[in-house]
């Protein structure tokens, strides 16, 4: 009886390794909706499909060559990338944070971009050396709960924070590339001692810490917490998703670098043999069809020159303060994170 | 069945060790073809791993085994267990469990085994009827058939038996003792066989090989072994003995008990080497006996052990029938009715 | 020397080079962190090790040790009453108690934030305001016990089922009472199994990164990212990981010693009675509460939840039937290769250990456990160091990251087949090379048979734990291949629920099959 049942089993598990050795080399090719024929470059993407497949698509429609997406986060993109080194199939690297974009730079895995793509978005959205090039920013803000919090309450900088009055209130992810990114530039405005103040602050504050932004979001939602330090389109989709009455609010905090604009980017690998083509994938991430997919998909802000954001962005692109100081340098995040470390927000 | 005739064995300077311990520690012996012979030993004795060196499932440190005219091991030489020829029943039997009795058997036989002869093999140790039968079902007793069996079924030069008869029950064993010979004496196989039990030994075996430390200490028939003890330690392992001092000079032995025949070559001071079963008692002996008090005595139905105090003050025991019956305080005359074996003192 | 390595009773050539092969692959991820050190591990530890990672390696045992003790908790009752006991439905409670294994950690640890969070379903439904924080240690260790006790039910029920009732008989007969009995009798037998069971468990807690930054529990896995992401350096990364591999030594040692004090149980020829049942009479409404109370929290509730948004998921159209079988499919495909491939080199280690011991086949069988000690991560990042540099070819291929599923799962194979082995005596494979068959055809006719089960349980559970695998497929896989692990990560990084519900659901039904069988068989063993 019992025999029968394993061989059974067994039995099962061949017929699958036999239908797999037909397969695999069909199941490699599954996603788009047209099949070009020709195989494109190889993109490694920070980002998920829903954020830049449809991107994409347009992309291989207009060349007619298949583009290969690994996805995966944005941090072991980078650490792969670094591991494969000359030999990285990736030809294109679209990072959620430039942050690994200038780990790359650092370490001349990047190539240099050709000016004509440089001269699409503004020089303080892009690495000055022109190794990558800024495709889309998001908004840094304050969400809010709408059931807990008037909004005349709401702070006029994130600093503000670490008033008792929000004790236990306040949601963060210490542990997500957008707000080590934000710690940095307030290392940038304001200097080490405040900003380590301001961790320790928030820390002996009770703020709840979060796995990643989503779970910010949700966490408002559900009333979990008052008001929480994320990205803006994270709320703005839901919104789209759910209507009006989605129960979080968004605030610009005029003051403080909160509502800094933080970048998503890319950049093309010094290691492609397909640079060419690679280069012709960031114009038409930059194009304006593409930039207001974009915008109007992901409630995200264009970066390249010229494109009108959705108007669920309330606040202009230039009002809001970008990223001071110079962002290429790598050891800056490194500081970042050591700091979050010392101050226990790590 | 065909009576194949087996080979005769040949052991010689064998030896293993195993880390510091030296199991086998040059082992010399001989099994003439056809023959059961049984290696006796107390346990530890290195009897095991003989047996495991000569089926080929350990390696010699040194020393030759050959098998009639085919050398097993030897400088240089290792045949493999399965080139061989030679069937092993191990204690536990180690039958296949996932085999009924007939795959066990047939094993041996080949990838697909003659089915005629598979039931020729257990119509032998009379297992016909339990052929397909899953072997956990089986007794003890059947279990030890079948591992006979399937040893036996692909004619073998030489079989094996690794304490054959002690996982099973008192009665089962000297059934099963009789049967495994008359099987073993019917196949004319060379029989080599280890047990740590003497009776076991004396009464199947043609001859008998008493291990001792990882040596032989004796090879004989089992009359010679029990009766004539080349050691003092032999004696005293195979049985009872009484042991008493004597003088030995021109070819005769003179002790408490009076005056026996001793090996030209034997002088000076001896052990006389008695068992109790040779040495008689009454109230009235052979002229010059000497008398003894009984100081005890147990009773085992068929005979009883007497325990004596000589007036001299020595003791020994005698094993008589069960009548007449003795007591404590009976006054008696003592002599020697049997073999008795004269060793020189310092021997063994 | 060599003969000092090969021990006393020398390998066939064949089975040793599998075996090195096997020791040498599995070692690989460990060996690329010891490139990355630059060989100089006391100087990566002095920089790694800082009293915050002190502390949170101090964290990370003590979540395991609670862990390991929880499951174990649970595990040893359920055990018992599922096996030695008449309560009603037992082989029904064995079966379901154990498929909370199919449900991935991180989606376990979701389902419970999602259920007993703060503001929860629970606190919905018990209408209060606030309910005591799940997150940090009570959500992760509330998690990783919930999810895999059932390594350490599977072994010990086993166990259980084989032990010789006239053990447990004779101490009755000495005036024993059943509860001493089981102390003194009974739990002492069951020590091989709960060590092997919980030994999984803690390396599973030690590795896991999942349930851990749900829950915002700091662990270890945690402090490994936050290198990984702060500086994509990946010395410091390197080098907390190497700890890991250090403690997973020390357990390892440890199991080892708590194993060899106990001689495996073999019974003696002669037909073991089966184990008469000890009838629970009116304890057995608690037993059952207590057995229910387990399957509906680590069971019934996450999939009820599932299904709930799955539902609702698909009535959105969120997933297409085509793309489900698709994902199903290349799940089912790397798993079952990682579970063949686990199967034979975890055959191929524990017949070196367990048949021919020596200093290098021990050494072969500890190597074999390396990879699973290891965050996912790194696993896939030593592979691709590797394989970029000495293997292009196999690059981003489907063999590459059932080589890196493979690695990572091997002891999960070893254990069962080991136990196994134990329970053949050696004596039956030299009767059967006395029979005049070589050591090959022995293998296949005598030991690979009697093994089998164990094979089969231990391919099971590489399966089981390959198709739930994250970091490692995201890296490796094929670029554009998908899985329904993928397919999860995708959907949750996004917050999309319900969408991510749908292949969570189908993981969990294509892992439930195999799971049942194991259950059923009874034959998954320490």
């Amino acid at each position: 009886m019992a025999l029968r049942h394993l061989f059974t089993a067994l039995g099962g598990i061949a017929a699958c390794l036999t239908l797999a050795a037909c397969g695999a080399s069909t199941s490699s090719s599954d996603g788009g909706p047209a099949e070009p024929e020709e195989e494109g470059i190889t993109l490694y993407s920070g980002r998920i499909a829903a954020a830049i497949g449809g991107a994409v698509d347009a992309y291989e429609a207009e060349v007619n060559k298949d583009v290969q997406v690994r996805f995966a986060d944005t941090a072991d993109l980078a650490a792969t990338i670094v591991e494969e080194g000359d030999a990285s199939p990736a030809d294109v690297f679209f990072a959620q944070e430039p942050g690994a974009l200038s780990a790359l730079a650092d370490r001349g895995l990047l190539a240099k971009l050709p000016d004509d793509i440089l001269r699409l978005v503004p020089a303080e959205y892009r690495d000055p050396q022109g190794r990558w090039v800024g495709v889309t920013g998001r908004a840094r803000v304050i969400g809010y709960s709408k059931e807990n919090v008037d909004p005349s309450e709401l702070p006029d900088s994130p600093l503000e924070l670490t008033d008792p009055e929000w004790r236990g209130r306040v949601g963060w992810g210490p542990q997500t590339g957008s707000l080590q990114e934000y710690v940095s530039a307030l290392r940038l405005e304001y200097g080490d001692e405040r900003t380590r103040e301001w961790l320790e602050g928030m820390v002996a504050n009770d703020a709840q810490a979060y796995p990643n932004n989503v779970a910010i979001r949700d966490a408002l939602a559900a009333g979990e917490i008052d008001v929480g330090l994320l990205n803006h389109y994270y709320i703005a989709q839901a919104v789209a998703a759910e209507g009006e009455d989605y129960p979080v609010g968004v605030h610009f905090p005029p003051e403080g670098l909160g509502s800094l604009v933080l970048i998503a980017g890319a950049a093309v690998l010094e290691s492609s043999d397909r640079k060419e083509e690679a280069f012709d994938f960031v114009r038409s991430l930059l194009s304006e069809e593409t930039q207001t997919f974009f915008t109007s998909s992901s409630k995200e802000y264009p970066l390249a020159k010229g494109v009108e954001p959705d108007p669920s962005l309330e606040v202009p692109l230039a009002e809001i303060p970008s990223p001071p100081g110079n962002r290429t340098d790598v050891s800056e995040l490194q500081d970042t994170i050591e700091l979050m470390q010392e101050a226990g927000a790590l | 069945m065909s009576a194949a005739v087996g080979e005769a064995l040949a052991v010689r300077g064998l030896r293993k060790s195993f880390g510091t311990v030296e199991a086998v520690a040059g082992a010399d012996f001989d099994v003439p073809a056809g023959t059961i012979c049984a290696l006796l030993g107390p346990s530890g004795c290195g009897k095991t791993t003989t047996l495991r060196l000569i089926a080929g499932l350990e390696r010699a440190d040194a020393g030759t085994i050959a098998l009639g005219e085919r050398e097993l091991n030897g400088p240089g030489t290792f045949v493999p267990p399965e080139r061989r020829r030679i069937g092993m029943v191990f204690q536990d039997y180690a039958l296949f469990p996932h085999m009924d009795v007939a795959g066990n058997v047939g094993y041996g036989l080949g990838r697909n085994p003659d089915p005629d002869r598979v039931r020729k093999t257990l119509a032998l140790v009379g297992l016909e009827a339990e052929a397909h039968r899953p072997v956990h079902e089986l007794s003890g007793g059947q279990q030890q058939r079948v591992a006979l069996a399937r040893a036996l079924a692909p004619t073998p030069d030489l079989i094996l038996l690794d304490e054959p008869f002690s996982n099973l029950d008192a009665s089962m064993r000297e059934r099963l003792r009789e049967e495994v010979r008359a099987i073993l004496a019917d196949s004319g196989v060379t029989a080599l066989f280890v047990t740590h039990d003497q009776e076991e030994a004396l009464s199947i075996a043609d001859r008998v090989a008493v291990m001792r430390d990882g040596r032989i200490e004796q090879v004989g028939t089992p009359e010679e072994i029990y009766s004539r003890p080349a050691t003092r330690w032999m004696a005293e392992f195979i049985g009872e003995i009484e042991v008493l001092p004597g003088e030995a000079r021109g070819g005769r032995a003179h002790c408490v008990l009076g005056t026996l025949p001793a090996d030209s070559g034997v002088e000076g001071p001896v052990d006389v080497l008695v068992r109790p079963e040779s040495v008689a008692i009454g109230l009235h002996g052979p002229q010059g006996s000497p008398t003894a008090t009984v100081v005890s005595r147990k009773f085992y139905g068929h005979d009883q052990l007497v325990e004596l105090e000589l007036s001299t003050g020595e003791r020994l025991r005698s094993r008589r029938l069960g009548f007449p019956q003795w007591h404590p305080g009976d006054r008696v005359q003592v002599w020697i009715e049997g073999p008795a074996d004269v060793l020189a003192r310092d021997a063994g | 020397m060599v003969g000092a390595l090969l021990g006393r009773q020398r390998p066939p050539t064949a089975l040793l080079v599998a075996g090195v092969i096997v020791g040498l692959g599995a070692v690989l991820p460990a060996a690329y962190l010891f490139v990355v050190v630059g060989g100089d591990l006391g100087a990566a530890l002095d920089e790694a090790l800082t009293t915050d990672t002190a502390l949170v390696v101090l964290r990370s045992l003590g979540l395991t040790a609670a862990v390991c003790l929880t499951a174990i908790a649970i595990a040893l009752p359920l055990a018992w009453l599922t096996s030695r006991t008449d309560l009603p439905g037992r082989r029904i409670w064995a079966t379901l108690a154990a498929l909370p294994l199919v449900i991935p950690s991180y989606v376990g640890a979701y389902l419970i934030v999602a259920a007993l969070g703060p503001s929860g379903m629970l606190q919905d439904a018990l209408g209060v305001e606030r309910l005591p924080s799940i997150y940090g240690f009570p959500g992760a260790w509330l998690a990783l016990s919930l999810f895999t006790f059932p390594l350490v039910l599977l072994p010990v029920r086993a166990t259980l089922q084989r032990l010789d009732p006239q053990l447990e008989e004779a101490a009755r007969s000495m005036g024993r009472t059943p509860a001493e009995t089981f102390r003194t009798v009974i739990l002492p037998q069951l020590g091989p199994a709960l060590a092997a069971g919980s030994l999984l468990v803690a390396l599973y807690v030690m590795s896991d990164f999942g349930a851990v930054s749900i829950m915002r529990f700091e662990s270890f896995t945690t402090e490994i990212y936050v290198q990984y992401r702060s500086s994509f350096d990946r010395t410091g990364a390197a080098s907390l990981a190497a700890v890991l591999v250090l403690l997973m030594l020390v357990l390892l040692w440890l199991n080892g010693r708590v194993r060899r004090r106990q001689a495996l149980y073999r019974s003696t020829p002669g037909t073991a009675r089966p184990a008469r049942p000890y009838a629970l009479g009116p304890w057995r409404w608690p037993a059952l509460a207590f057995c229910a109370a387990v399957v509906l929290v680590a069971l019934v509730l996450p999939v009820g939840v599932l299904i709930y948004w799955a539902s609702k998921g698909i009535s959105a159209g969120a997933m297409s039937s085509e793309l489900a079988g698709a994902l199903a499919f290349n799940s089912l495909m790397t798993g079952a290769f990682a579970a063949l491939a686990g199967g034979i080199a975890a055959l191929i280690v524990a017949v070196l250990a367990a048949r021919y011991s020596s200093p290098l086949s021990r050494w072969v069988e500890r190597a074999g456990h390396a990879g699973y000690a290891l965050p996912g991560v790194v696993v896939a990042l030593g592979l691709v160091y590797f394989a970029t540099r000495a293997a292009p070819g196999i690059y981003q291929t489907v063999g590459l990251l059932v080589f890196a599923l493979t690695v990572h799962y091997l002891p999960l194979a070893i254990g069962p087949i080991a136990t196994a082995l134990g329970q053949v005596s050696p004596r039956v494979e030299e009767a059967a090379r006395n029979l005049g068959r070589s050591q090959l055809t022995v293998f296949r006719t005598i030991t690979a048979p009697l093994v089998r089960g164990g094979v089969f349980a231990g391919a099971a559970l590489v399966f089981l734990h390959a198709i739930k695998e994250l970091p490692a497929t995201l890296i490796l896989a094929p670029t554009g291949f998908e899985t329904l692990a993928t397919e999860i990560w995708e959907q949750t990084t996004f917050g999309f629920y319900e969408a991510s519900a749908i292949p969570a659901l189908v993981l969990v039904a294509i892992a439930a099959p195999p799971l049942y069988l194991l259950s059923e068989r009874g034959t998954v063993t320490a």
